[in-house]
């Protein structure tokens, strides 16, 4: 088997490689295949081959090339081949739901900053789309902070939100909430005009939290009444009855 | 519940997991530009699926959803069809369900199907307990 191949290396490389830049990876696969052919372990031992190949090549034109090689060989192990390279396939998909999850978790860790915008002031800008995984890992993260920095206010911008049906309204809802037991105020920015009116048609009410038009009125906001308070405790300090605050 | 030729329609979408709710949104969301509706439109149209679709995956955890471009009348005036099916457990009071402020499980407003009729044109549902709900709603794209 193995002289037969390494034989007609150049042949069978001519006829199977679409294009020079696969001869290159057909040649090493026939090279690594002449090699361990015969051996013991020889499914195993062609799995690296394989996945070589495949990073050159599709799988359709492997498949068709092993057709190919079935055809001009005798005793060619055509079924053995298939083997190792289902295994393959199923070790690349497996890397690959791997990989998936992985970058779920890392989207999930970057999805919600929590930014500290002023004293006492929270910024959450949300962007994409919330599922029920992510709103809840979210609603978490922020009653945390909110709870950690003793902020008096939290600016939730929803400019990056694409849709709001009643399933995102109920998460926000919800956290805005849970938000307003910790103490605080829940500012909302950054509804655009479509979802507005969606919003209303669909009977979602934010008329729990503070609304603005933008982030910086809301920053705004949030300042003029914090600076207002700070005021008042200077002033009520200065009479003697800082205790009423 | 009732017999769809998946060929009658432009895009099939099958529910089975929560991503396919995001991809749905969007198929639908391009299907619509595409047919020059307006911005407003295209968003009540996508908060529609999109409901529909949790629905479907809250509910039944499995089922389809059909949409359309629809010419009717002698003016050809446009319209696009959604229809939403599943052999979940189906609706026990439909009419309270069609209300608003009416759910059976935590956690949710209970406004989906009250809010799709109000945001779409017309609206048609069709359930029977334990063989499937079957929702049919229809928005006509506004002359500029």
């Amino acid at each position: 088997m193995k002289d037969k191949i390494i034989s007609r290396l150049d042949e069978l490389v001519e006829e199977l490689a679409k294009g020079d830049e696969q001869k290159k990876a057909w040649e090493d696969f026939l090279v690594d295949f002449a090699e361990v052919c015969g051996k013991a372990d020889f499914k195993e031992e062609l799995k690296a081959p394989i996945s070589n190949l495949l990073q050159y090549i599709s799988e359709k034109e492997l498949s068709e090339g092993i057709g190919l090689l079935y055809a001009k060989i005798d005793n060619f192990p055509a079924v053995d081949i298939y083997k190792a390279f289902i295994e393959v396939l199923g070790e690349i998909n497996r890397e690959n739901q791997m990989r998936i999850t992985e970058l779920r978790d890392i989207l999930a860790e970057l999805a919600t900053p929590i930014i500290r915008l002023w004293q006492d002031v929270l910024l959450v800008p949300i962007i994409g789309t919330l599922d029920s995984q992510r709103a809840q890992s979210m609603a978490e993260k922020l009653l945390e902070s909110t709870a950690a920095t003793r902020a008096k206010f939290v600016i939730v911008d929803v400019t990056g939100v694409p849709v709001i049906d009643t399933i995102v309204g109920g998460f926000l809802i919800e956290m805005f909430s849970a938000v307003k037991l910790l103490g605080s105020d829940v500012i909302l920015t950054g509804i655009k005009p479509e979802i507005a009116h969606t919003l209303v048609k669909l009977g979602v009410d934010f008329n729990m939290v503070i609304i603005k038009r933008d982030l910086e009125s809301a920053l705004t906001y949030a300042v003029s009444i914090s600076a207002e308070n700070t005021g008042r405790k200077l002033l009520n300090h200065e009479r003697g009855n800082a205790d009423e605050d | 519940m009732i017999d769809v030729n998946p060929q009658d329609y432009d895009i099939v979408l099958k529910i089975k997991d929560e991503n396919d709710i995001a991809v749905s949104r969007q198929m639908v969301k391009s299907f619509a530009q595409k047919h020059n509706f307006s911005l407003a439109d295209v968003t009540k149209i996508t908060t529609t699926v999109s409901e529909l679709a949790r629905n479907i995956y809250r509910y039944a955890k499995e089922g389809y959803i059909y949409v359309r471009k629809k010419e009717t009348g002698a003016d050809k005036a446009v319209s696009i069809e959604i229809l939403a099916c599943d052999r979940g457990p189906g609706i026990e009071n439909v009419e309270l369900a069609v209300v608003g402020g009416y759910t059976t499980v935590e956690r949710s407003l209970g406004l989906g199907l009250s809010g799709i009729r109000r945001l779409m044109d017309s609206f048609n549902i069709k359930s029977e307990v334990g063989k499937g709900t079957v929702v049919a709603v229809e928005k006509r794209r506004r002359g500029f």
